[in-house]
């Protein structure tokens, strides 16, 4: 009697814990700027860096100025990741080109498509497919007068549990002509993890 | 019969909680801003919150740069502890219709005890012309 009663509760606990294994993973949408679950570079890090980036460039004194109140061509070189993780740059300097071609005050051109864009014109020059007055001709792209770039460091430091990380976005705009910097710009973020005692 | 229908009530109270305990209340204060009228408001949606967060509207104005608006608004702690939160200035164009909302995140905002810090928006497009800013409590953001 007394063994099924101490039997009993034992089966029962390792039927929950097992069903707990079996389980499929709770999957639920979250919001986009959602708080932190850890102190790496997280995707609302990111939303914000850019966006806080590309205000600073839409509302910067000089930039206009520089080419007599035109919309000015830039281009963008992908920021360097000087951090210890893995960090997609090129989709941060995408989401950045996005919000600044939106804002109707840029004008881009993309180095990293131009083998494409000769593929493009050289098959409409040879193929015979492409009425030859319509064929696009190379030689008549927009020259960008001023690129992006900029670079992602990291401080981390670590004592007993606690781990505090520090994140350094920053930009610069580079006149091509003059070699100027037109525009600079920083986000700083920092974050701290405390692990549990158990 | 007494019984049951208290039964009844204790149930229905039960589920009530269940119900509210599942939903978070993000209604914070909202500052709205009409840059070609000059007209702005500013509503405190939830007194809970307001009163949780301790955040108050101080001032605010607004100006052009390079064709786009832009508003400063700035928020004072009202309490002396230190308070976390997150805000978002969304733009909306001549419509009422918001531009570009996947390109305005919510930011995340430290105020110390009985300080002041103003945050700056600029529009994401020559369209907007009004701008309304939303903060709500970091705690409820996840």
């Amino acid at each position: 009697m007394k063994k099924s009663i101490i039997a009993f509760p034992a089966l029962a606990l390792t039927a929950v814990f097992l069903t707990g294994c079996a389980s499929m993973p709770t999957v639920s949408e979250t919001p986009l700027d959602r708080n932190p679950i850890t102190s790496k570079m997280e995707a609302q890090d990111v939303r914000r860096t850019v966006e806080k980036m590309a205000e600073s460039l839409i509302s910067a004194p000089g930039v206009k100025e520089m080419t007599g109140g035109k919309r000015p061509v830039l281009d963008i070189e992908p920021l360097q990741n000087r951090t210890m993780q893995h960090i997609d740059m090129v989709s941060v300097t995408d989401s950045l080109r996005m919000q600044l071609l939106r804002s109707g005050l840029f004008r881009f051109v993309d180095k990293s498509t131009a083998g494409t864009d000769i593929e493009f014109m050289d098959a409409q020059a040879n193929l015979g497919l492409t009425d030859s007055k319509k064929a696009v001709r190379a030689g008549q792209q927009s020259a960008a007068q001023m690129y992006l770039t900029g670079a992602l460091t990291e401080i981390k430091n670590t004592v007993g549990r606690t781990t505090d990380q520090y994140y350094k976005f920053s930009m610069i705009l580079k006149d091509l002509r003059t070699g100027e910097l037109v525009w600079a710009d920083e986000q700083e973020i920092r974050k701290q993890s405390v692990k549990s005692r158990f | 019969m007494k019984i049951g229908i208290q039964g009844l009530f204790s149930a229905a109270l039960a589920l009530s909680l269940v119900a509210l305990t599942g939903c978070v209340d993000t209604a914070g204060t909202t500052v709205n801003v009409d840059h070609v009228d000059g007209v702005s408001e500013v509503l405190e949606d939830s007194v809970r919150l307001r009163r949780q967060m301790g955040v108050e509207v101080n001032s605010l104005n607004y100006d052009t740069v390079n064709g786009m608006k832009r508003v400063h608004i700035t928020l004072a702690n009202k309490k002396h502890k230190r308070i976390k939160l997150h805000y978002r200035i969304s733009w909306f164009n001549e419509n009422g219709m918001e531009v570009d909302p996947d390109t305005k995140p919510y930011r995340s905002l430290i105020i110390e005890g009985k300080d002041k810090v103003t945050v700056t928006g600029v529009a994401n497009s020559l369209q907007a012309v009004r701008s309304k800013l939303r903060v709500r409590a970091a705690k409820e953001a996840m």
